[in-house]
This record gives structure tokens, sequence and C-alpha cells, in this order.
């Protein structure tokens, strides 16, 4: 290489002084050889880069955000209106409509703001009516006697009466009946409430507003507790799929072996939640009896309440992750969240054992939940609140007799495994206990739920699987865009794609009022979005770097581009000196 | 259930060519049942064989739905995701040592395994869908057990025999990975699917340093279930079988006398004495076999009858506890098992079973038809051959003696079937045409000797190749070997796994003698309530042995051999680019003219200058103002210095390259 470049460059600098002019036209054949070469090199280049190309299915980059961008300056809600009936007349409807609806905007004020999910957006769609207690089909009556027979009477009026006007959205209705004697505040279990009783009508106004707001928007959470913010504590999987799975745990089947018939009670008594539930969830049951699971803090003894207790501050260390083996299930594979419900049978040196409270009380339902695991309920056996028995005394022979939970105590288990559960999705376990309004009573759900609460649920899910759908897509799209060698399949495109689709469907059906379907398909957008972000070729990268590119084609391009130009431009100065020496030559022969 | 109920029950499983897994005693259908056994056994050879069984079933889901109060949950939902008929997987470390602990019996027939993960597996799906459903089930299983079973998905890792005598059921699919290493992560997970783990029971002696330490262990799972196909609704739902067997060495307490048998306990082979019983387990029963070779030796030294009278006062050996019972087998001259009950044991007072000897013993134990090796021939990384080799090893004429009058054999002209199934892997390629067969040293020609052969030959990167063969050989032959030739193929380079240069392991053959059955016949016609392990032994079990797993070195590249290449070529294509460039645009005769005139010339300004830098590089002084003569020296000084400039040049291009790298 070296010999064939040694001559030329130095001699051509200065014109050499036997050749000071030229007579003949300076050759072009080597200058076009060159330029030829050089220009095939270059125009050789795309094809390079085209055939080493990496196959990148199009992403909707620009949608996404725009889509994340108006999730973030509009929050999807799901419109809600609300229903003030006055059982009594005198009363000027418009300024009562808006005087509820001022005393809404302060409660919600005071409230967190609307950036939060499964509101029924910034306006209050206030209407008020007034009605005869004397309907056409029969006797109203002064809403006494029994509240689940009034609430199912209300409802059957508002059936009636088919209060569903124009707009979307969900009816949430506040009778009011205004008569002698205690004031009764009533909350259903559908989607009204009333009061009855001798009440003004400012302190009227105030306590319907507080309904609306505190219950039929907020589903029962005071102030500024807001349901699993962000979707924190959202216990469904990305997938939308939800796995209950019960377990019974003998902390030591030597002192007792209890077994229940989940079959039975646990079956019959989730079946109506998993019913209920099925638009926010798709929910699965099994169930596991375990044995030699002792829990992993000590208890002691408190003399007063002859029992064992276990207060809240060891809590962490009740679940003892080495022996329980409570396990994620084979039939719920990938992203779907599993629950844990776990009741603990304490052994005959720990029982009964009693969880106490931080202040000191002892805890009414034996139970604590661990927000996004599940719940642990500690059961105590009969046989522990008798007379203490020898613990050995039993022991030799050929097996402790298998006893079943009695029917009566499961059943309370599982209610409290009920209230566990509306803890789990973000409600109250039970709303008996608030007093903030000076509601007297409120209507329990046969399946846990009451209509308001759903609602509450499918609003705030809605909301939260559109965020987090939206988060997977920008999180997706960031990362495809960071590497520019990662491959793309086809299916991940169309996955984004219908993902966008389902999203767009979700907000549309939001903005309708369409609570169901907006909750199922932003779940579905939700699960298409994580489908394609943790799609098995993204996970295993094996994308070649541009490190590696570089590596394989430098030693051709690096020396052969080195030549081809260092020719080029050595033919080119050559021949522009030849032709000036030509010319030069021309002009001093003219 | 009765016992009609029971006999079409098992004729029905058995035509269908199951194992005769099948419903057990009073329990079985109704509710869920969990028993567990050991046995102990003194080994020819000084060492004690353990074997843990552990069952438990569940009935049918038609009857008695799908939550359990004792069956695992995770075995449960396995099989109903899978629709599982049966499956058995193993995990054994060490190879089983046919010729001293025993090939004929029907504990090393069900138990002996081949070392690293086998898996077997049929389900109840179309045939289309089975190879879905495997690769679905290997990676629920590498999840469950913590192992790599997920590498048997790929479809050249497993195969679908149809000739192996006990799988005779369609859609059966085999796998195993040779070198997959077994230790304490596969055997807790396997643990925690007995109620009780090893927190009480017979599993709480499971004291993982002295198993691991043993000479061979395996742990076996095997799972029937009848919850699908035609056969729905009869029998157990699910029966789940749990096995693990060690073979350890005990301590030598006694060093001065050479031939007796090591004493030893189950504390002392352990570490650990038996807590009692596990309280869900319907039957916890450990039991000592003394094998009929042992047996034999004692009636020799005078104990007529190794019963229960005369164990007390025995002058041969002595046993750390009294039996609760002895299960002798029907005829005379056969095992014996003493049974003790672990439920008269608790934690106060642990059961330590133990044996000590007074006077030295020697005996054998029973023996395959043929004992079976395999092994590579021929040398260098192209061809070789594996041939498998059968040695006779009853000299009575391959016949074995009394127990096995129930094979129609005749002493004269009679042959033994042997099915050989051997699973090679792609890169291994078998020509099965070469295929040769010697008896006692004489070729035969293969059609005189093969009743029925199933063989796939393998396809690149695509199956395995398989053999299935059923031999005739005749019973008096003293060994027979099978010899193939194969070439040796070569892989892409992502293909070789780490450690390429240890060689590749090609899985143990079977080998399984059809004709003869190993089964204890016991006297207890009742066993199936007593002792489900025992209940097991009494089955019939085609005989069989797994051979030692070959390993063949193939040739492995140089992994970083495409770099350069890349780079090789790359640099003899550039020089050639070069040169012929420069061949091309030379101007021949305006040189010879340019080397005429050199004299006058004068150098160049840039030219100059570098030739003052090089010098000052070199230490010369710059004041030689001579320009450079056209001799040698300078044009070599001149070929250094472009060099110097390509290297700054590159070295520029690199450093603007890793700054628009890191901007990036």
């Amino acid at each position: 290489m070296a010999d064939a470049h040694q001559e030329p460059p130095i001699r051509e600098e200065p014109p050499p002084p036997p050749y000071p002019s030229r007579a003949t036209k300076p050759g072009l054949k080597r200058l076009l050889l060159t330029l030829t070469v050089l220009l095939s090199f270059i125009a050789g280049f795309p094809f390079l880069l085209k055939s080493t190309e990496i196959y990148r299915s199009p992403l909707p980059h620009r949608s996404i955000e725009s889509l994340s961008g108006s999730l973030k300056s509009n929050r999807p809600f799901l419109p809600c209106r609300f229903h003030a009936v006055f059982f009594s007349s005198g009363h000027r409807l418009d300024e009562l409509a808006a005087s509820i609806a001022a005393a809404m905007k302060k409660r919600r004020s005071a409230a967190v703001e609307t950036a939060v999910c499964g509101k029924c957006g910034a306006e209050f769609n206030v209407t008020v009516t007034m009605m005869a207690a004397t309907d056409d089909d029969g006797e109203i009556g002064f809403l006494d006697g029994d509240d689940e027979a009034v609430d199912e009477m209300l409802e059957s009026l508002l059936k009636r009466r088919g209060v569903e006007g124009g707009g979307g959205g969900r009816v949430y209705t506040v009778f009011v009946m205004e008569r002698e004697g205690m004031r009764r505040v009533v909350v259903g279990k559908h989607r009204h409430g009333w009061i009855v009783g001798r009440v003004t009508e400012s302190e009227a106004v105030e306590m319907i507003g507080g309904i609306f707001v505190e219950y039929f928007i907020n589903g029962g959470k005071e102030g500024g507790e807001v349901i699993g913010e962000n979707g924190e504590f959202m216990p469904v999987g990305a997938d939308g799929r939800v796995v209950l799975s019960f377990s019974l745990l003998n902390a030591d089947p030597s002192d007792w072996v209890y077994d229940w018939d989940f079959q039975k009670t646990g079956e019959i008594m989730m079946a109506p939640v998993v019913e209920a539930l099925a638009p926010v969830a798709n929910i699965t049951l099994e169930s596991q009896v375990l044995y030699h699971t002792p829990k992993s803090s000590l208890s002691y003894w408190d003399e007063k309440l002859r029992s064992y207790v276990f207060s809240i501050r060891d809590l962490p260390f009740f679940v003892n992750s080495n022996e329980w083996h409570l396990d994620t299930s084979i039939a719920a594979a990938g992203r779907t969240r599993v629950l844990q419900f776990v009741v603990y049978v304490p052994s005959a040196k720990e029982c009964p054992l009693l969880l106490r409270l931080p202040n000191g009380e002892i805890s009414m339902t034996n139970g604590y939940i661990s927000p996004t695991w599940g719940g642990v309920v500690v059961w105590n056996p009969p046989e522990c609140l008798g007379p203490t028995q020898d613990p050995l005394a039993g022991r030799r022979n050929t097996g402790t007799p298998r006893k079943t939970i009695p029917s009566m105590d499961l059943q309370k288990v599982f209610q409290v495994f009920v209230g566990q559960l509306r803890q789990l999705f973000g409600l109250k376990s039970s709303n008996v206990q608030t007093t903030g309004l000076g509601i007297s009573n409120f209507v329990a759900s046969e399946n846990g739920f009451t209509e308001w609460e759903l609602d509450v649920l499918f609003r705030h899910h809605a909301c939260s699987n559109l965020d987090s759908c939206v988060t997977t897509l920008g999180s997706l799209s960031r990362l495809v865009q960071s590497l520019p060698r990662m491959i793309v399949m086809d299916e991940i495109g169309k996955q984004v794609k219908l993902s966008l689709e389902a999203a767009s469907l979700a907000q549309h059906n939001a903005s309708q009022g369409i609570y169901d379907a907006s909750a199922v398909s932003s779940r579905k957008a939700r699960a298409l979005a994580e489908d394609a972000f943790f799609h098995p070729s993204i996970m295993s990268i094996s994308y070649s770097s541009f490190e590696h590119y570089f590596a394989i084609y430098m030693p051709f391009f690096a020396p052969v581009s080195m030549h081809v130009l260092l020719a080029a431009a050595k033919e080119l100065k050559r021949y522009k000196q030849e032709r000036a020496k030509y010319l030069a030559s021309r002009a001093r022969t003219q | 259930m009765d016992l009609r109920c029971l006999c079409l029950l098992s004729l029905l499983l058995l035509s269908l060519g199951f194992p005769p897994i099948s419903a057990l005693g009073s329990v079985a259908g109704t509710d869920e049942d969990f028993t567990e056994e050991l046995l102990l056994k003194p080994l020819p050879d000084r060492k004690v064989l353990s074997h843990f069984h552990f069952e438990t079933s569940a009935p049918h889901t038609s009857v008695y739905g799908r939550h359990h109060r004792i069956f695992p949950k995770a075995v449960y939902q396995l099989v109903h995701k899978f629709r599982i008929r049966e499956i058995e997987l193993s995990f054994t470390q060490g190879r089983w040592n046919y010729e001293r602990w025993g090939g004929f019996d029907s504990l090393s027939s069900q138990n002996a395994k081949p070392p690293g993960v086998e898996l077997w597996a049929s389900f109840d799906v179309p045939p289309d869908e089975v190879d879905l459903t495997w690769r679905n089930l290997t990676h629920a299983l590498s999840g469950l057990f913590c192992a790599s079973i997920n590498f048997l998905e790929s479809s050249t890792a497993y195969s679908a025999p149809q000739l192996v005598p006990r799988f005779n059921l369609s859609g059966i699919r085999y796998g195993s990975l040779p070198r997959e290493a077994v230790c304490t992560e596969n055997l807790t997970p396997w643990l925690k699917l007995l109620p009780c783990r090893d927190k009480a029971g017979l599993a709480a002696i499971l004291d993982r340093p002295s198993i691991y330490k043993g000479f061979y262990h395996s742990q076996r799972l095997h799972l029937v279930s009848s919850e699908f196909g035609p056969n729905e609704g009869v029998g157990a739902g699910i029966i789940l079988v749990q096995t693990l067997t060690t073979v350890i060495q005990p301590d030598f307490q006694s060093t001065d006398e050479i031939s007796l048998q090591p004493s030893w306990s189950i504390s002392s082979i352990f570490g650990r004495k038996i807590p009692g019983q596990c309280v869900l387990a319907r039957l916890s029963n450990v039991f000592l076999e003394l094998e009929k070779g042992l047996v034999v030796e004692l009636e020799k030294l005078g104990l007529e009858h190794v019963n229960m009278k005369g164990l007390s006062k025995n002058p041969i050996f002595e046993l750390s506890g009294t039996p609760d019972r002895l299960v002798g087998e029907v005829s005379q001259k056969s095992s014996v098992f003493y049974e003790f009950n672990v439920n008269k044991y608790a934690v106060d007072d642990p059961l330590d079973l133990g044996i000590t000897w007074k006077l030295p013993m020697v005996w054998s134990c029973l023996l395959a038809p043929f004992h079976a090796t395999r092994f590579l021939m021929g040398s260098g990384n192209e061809r070789g051959s594996i041939a498998i080799s059968l040695r006779s090893l009853h000299s009575d004429l391959g016949l074995p003696s009394s127990e096995f009058e129930s094979s129609p054999l005749a002493k004269h002209g009679c042959t033994v079937r042997v099915v050989i199934f051997q699973v090679v892997p792609w890169y291994v390629k078998v020509y099965y045409h070469t295929l040769k067969i010697f008896i006692d040293g004489k070729t035969y020609v293969l059609s005189d000797v093969i009743e029925k052969m199933h063989v796939s030959p393998s396809e690149d990167k695509l199956s395995p190749g398989m053999m299935e063969i059923i031999f005739r050989l005749p019973c008096d032959m003293r060994s027979a070997t099978i010899i193939v030739d194969f070439d040796k193929g070569f892989l892409h380079i992502d293909e070789y796994p780490p450690d390429a240069n240890q060689g590749f392991d090609i899985p143990s053959a079977i080998v399984s003698f059809p004709d003869f059955h190993a089964s204890a016949y016991l006297t207890d016609k009742s066993l199936s309530n007593e002792s489900l392990l025992l209940f097991r032994f009494q089955e019939k079990n085609h005989v069989q042995s797994y051979t030692e797993v070959l390993l063949v070195p193939l040739t492995t590249p140089d992994f970083s051999m495409p770099y350069n290449v890349i780079t090789f070529t790359c640099t003899v294509l550039a020089l050639y680019f070069g040169s012929l460039l420069n061949v091309l645009r030379r101007r021949v005769g305006e040189e010879e003219r340019f080397l005429k005139s050199e004299a006058a010339l004068k150098p160049g300004l840039l030219p100059k200058l570098l030739t003052k830098l090089s010098a000052k590089l070199r230490r010369k002084s710059p004041e030689s103002p001579q320009p450079p003569s056209p001799s040698p020296p300078s044009s070599s000084s001149f070929v250094s210095l472009r060099l110097l400039l390509k290297v700054i040049l590159v070295a520029v291009l690199a450093i603007v390259w890793h700054y628009y790298l890191n901007d990036n």
C-alpha cells in the first residue's frame, strides 16, 4: 500500500520546473474512474443501511402522546346527575337546586380537587322536584317502618316514574319528607337515600349536599381520603383478573386439626360478590388447607382478658412467609393479581388469640388487611375457650381427630372477608360507624356492595385503568424511541393500536355515562397495553447494538473509504493543476 | 367399594395400559387420603437404602368438588390446567448400581432413574395439542420445582415413544435432561406438596446434608389422574405418589473387622430420629427389609425361619425396637419386611430404628437378567459409534431361577424379549442402517432377532433421533452388543451451551425386559389398607434398567471466531481494493520522468515541516537544513510519517465517534 502512494503527493505541490506548462488537455480518465468509485460507494450506502435495517413496526407515538395529553388536561369522568325529591310543597325549586349545588361545591372544595380519579366531574347537575305524598298507584306513607322495605318501595317508585331524563350517567336521588318526629337519615342500597323527620330547608340542603358528595360521589370516604389514589391500591391484576385464594392455616395440627366446608359456605357466600364485581374484575376463587404454619411473632398473655394478645404494632411480623406456603396460583398465570385471605387457627399454646388495636381495644373482627396482599382473620377454636387441658394429652393416639369449623363461625369469618375485600377495593369495611353527617342507617346489600358503591368503583376503575394504560403506552413509546436498534414486532404495534382504540372507546363511553361498558373497555385497554409492554420479544432484548454494527462494518469500510476518498481528492487536485497549467500555456501561446 | 367393583376397575385400568395404580381400600373415592411410609434396607456393599413413599389421593371432582384439605392445590390445578392423565417426574443424582443394589426387584425397576431430570407425560387432549400442552407443562413444572425443566420445551429435547412397554398410551411424551444438577432447591418444593412438609412425620428426618452427600438419591413424583378421558368418574380421582430413594453409606464404627456389616440406625444415617407421625397421615409405617439373598444366608446360619420369635434371640443381628408385624413373602427363601408403626412414637419418645450386626454377613442381591452398559467407540471429532452391550448375569442360561416361573420360557430354543429405547440429540446423527448386532461375538442378521422396531430419524434443529427396538434374543447367550454409527454434526454458534468444551450428554437409554416382572408376592391380601408401599411393590412391573449417560465431545469453535473472520476478511478485501484502485490511477510514464528529474526537486512546505517534526521526534537536531535526498531512508521516513498521519486520523475519528455516541 505504501509504495503505491509513495510518489505523487510530494511532487505535485509545486509545479515542477521542467514542465512549466502543458500543451495538451489533461486527461479525464483517471479522474472519472476514481469519481465513479466514490460515487458508487456513496450511492451504495443507502442500500447498505436498508439491508441492515432492523424491523420496527411503526408505533403511533403521536396518538399516544395526544391521548396522555388529553387525559392529563382533562380527567375522564363519568357524569352523574343528582335529584332531590321533596314530599312537600312551597319550595322554590330553582333556588333549592342552586343552593344544593353550592353546598356540594363547598364540600367538594374542602375535599380533593377534580384531579383525582373516579369523580363526577367539576359541574354538578342538580334537579329538584316536588312530589305529592300520595302516589297514583298508592300511598307512599310516611317513609317509616323497616328501612329495607322503604328502600325497595322508593326504588319501585323511581322505576315507575322513570326519572331517567336526558343525558347519560347515573341518577342519584335523595327524598325529603318533612314531618313531626325524630330525624332519620338513611342511605339505601340502590342509588337513593331519604331524610324523614323535622328538618328545615337549609338543613335539608346541607344534608342532601353531604349525602351526594360524601357517599354517592366519594363512596363513603371522608374528606381527604380518596379511593386508591393513582391506582396504587388497585387490587386488580393488569389483565383484569383477580384470584381470591382462601387458606385455612392450622398453626399446629398436633393440637387440633380444623377443616372447613369451603364448597358450601365459602363459595356460596362469595358468589354474589364475584358477580357484583364482574365489570371491574374477573374474579376466581380457590382454597387450600395448610398445616404447621405458626405465625412468626410471639403474643403475650393478658390476665384480664384471659387470652393471648397480639398488638397491632407487631402485625408486620404476623405473616410468616417462611412457613406459610400460600403460593401463587398455577391457574392464574401471567399478570393476574392474587389476593390471599387467611384464616389462622392458633395452636393450643397461644389460644385464644386476640388482636389489639392501637387504641388499646380488642379488634372486633379479629382480623386485619394488608393492602394489595389480602387479609388475615384469626379464628379461635372453641376448645381453647373451655377449660385448659393438657396439650400433650391427645398426642400419642393415631392422630388428632379432624374437626370442621362450625358453619355459623365460618359465615362470620366470610362476612369479615367480604368487609376486607371492600377495604382492599378502597371502600369502607362497613359504613355503619360513620358519624359525620348524622346518618342513622345504611341499608346493606346482599352481595356486600351497594349499587352506589359499585358506581364509585366503576368510575374509579374506568379512570385509573385509563391512567395506567396511558402510562404504560407512554413508557413503551419512550423505550422504543430510546433504543433505535430494538426490534419491534408487528404484534406489538397491533396491540398498541387496539389498546388505543379501546381507550378512546372507554373515553367515549365515559362521556356518554355508560358505566359498565367504560369500565370494561378501559380494562381491556389496560390489559392490551400491558401485553404490548411485556411482549416476550421485548423482554428478550436481542437487538444488536450500534457498537456491534460498527464493529462489523468498520474493518472494511474504514480502510476502503480512506483509499477512495484520498484517491478522489488527489485526482481532482491534480486535474485542477494540470488544467491550470494547460490554460496558462494556452493563454501564453495565444 | 366391594371387591367385584375393584376388580372391574383394575381390569379397566389395565386394559387402558395404565400401570395398575387403582382405587385403594375403603377410603378411596370418598375422601382424601394421605399415607407416609419408609423402607430401610441394608445393601450387600455396606450401604443402606432408604426409600420414602408418600401417597396422597383426592376423589373425583364430580363427587368431591374442587376444594381439598390435604391434596396440594398446586398439583390439582396442574392436572386440570393441562388435562394430565399421567406424569412421572424424577430428579436424580448419582447412578443406581444395578449389580450391587439390585436390578430385579420392584424398588429398582420403579425407582432407579437416570441422572438428572426425567419426565414422562400423557395428556387427555386432542393429538394436535399434545405438543403445546407439553411445552406449557414443562414451564409450569420448572416453576413449581425450581428446575430448568423448561429446557424440555424445545422440540429437539423430547420425543414420543410408542413401544416402551409401560407407556403404551397414545400421546405420550418423554424428555430427559441428563445434566440437570439436583439439590435442595428441588427438594423443598417437592416437600411442600406434603401436608406436613418436613415439619412432622417421616419427612422430618430428611436432613439435607446427609441426603446429598449420599451415593444416590432420586426424588420422584408420579401423578395419575382419572379426571378426564373415557374412564372418567371411575376410581380415585387423582393419585399423587412421591418417593425419595437414597443410598447412604453409614459411618463405620468398628474398623477392626472388615467383613462385618456396619451397624446403623436412623439417627446415625440422617442425624435425626422420627418424631412421631404426621397427624394427617392415615398410615405411617417404617419397614426394614431383609432381602432374599440375606434371608437365604441367615437360614444357612441356622435361623430357621426369620420370624418374630426368632428375632429377639438371634446370634447374627439385633434390632433396636420391636417390630409390630412381620410381612413375609409367600414362598420361602424370600425377602421379609419388619413393620414398625410410627403412631406409637412421639416427640419425647422418637423412633430410632437400627440394626447391629454380630456376625459378618455376605450376600448378593437380585440381579436383572442382563446387565446393560452403553459406551462410545471411535475417536476424533468426526464420527463414532454407540454400543449397547448386554451381559447375561444368570449363569443358568439367562433364565432366572425359581421365582420367574411366570415367564413362559422353555430352556431350549427359547428367546427373551428385550426392548431398547434410546433418544439421541440431533447433532449426533445416527445412521440407523449401520445397526449391527453381535451375539456371543458372532454377527446376526437383524431381521432374525428384531421383533418390532420404531425409528424416527433426527431432523436438524427440529427433532431428536429416537430408536425403539424389540429384540428377541436367545436365552442361552452370554452377551450381545448392538452397535450403531453416527456422525457428529455442527451447531450454530449460539446453540452451544455454556462450557461447550465439556462435551454433550446423550441421555440414558432404557433397556427393559417385558418377559420379566418384578413384583413381590406377599402373604397379606389386605395390604392396600395397611401399606401402600408394599401394595405398590406387589404390582406387576416390567424389569427395566437405565444405561449410562454418554458424553460426546463435539468440535467446539473458538467463540470469538465470527469477529476474527470479519476483521480478517475485511482487511484483506480492503487491501485488495486499495491496491487495485492505486494501480488503476497510476501514471507509469510520468513517474519515470519524475524519477529522472528528482535531483532538482524541492520538497514542499508540508513535507518539510513534517520532516522537521519527525526529526525532532527522533531527537535529531532540527538544523539539518539539507533537503531530504531521494535516498531510501527519506522515503522510509515518509512512509512512517504517513503511518503516523493515518494513526492520528483514526484516533481523531475514534474520539469524534466516542463523543457522538456519548451524546446519544
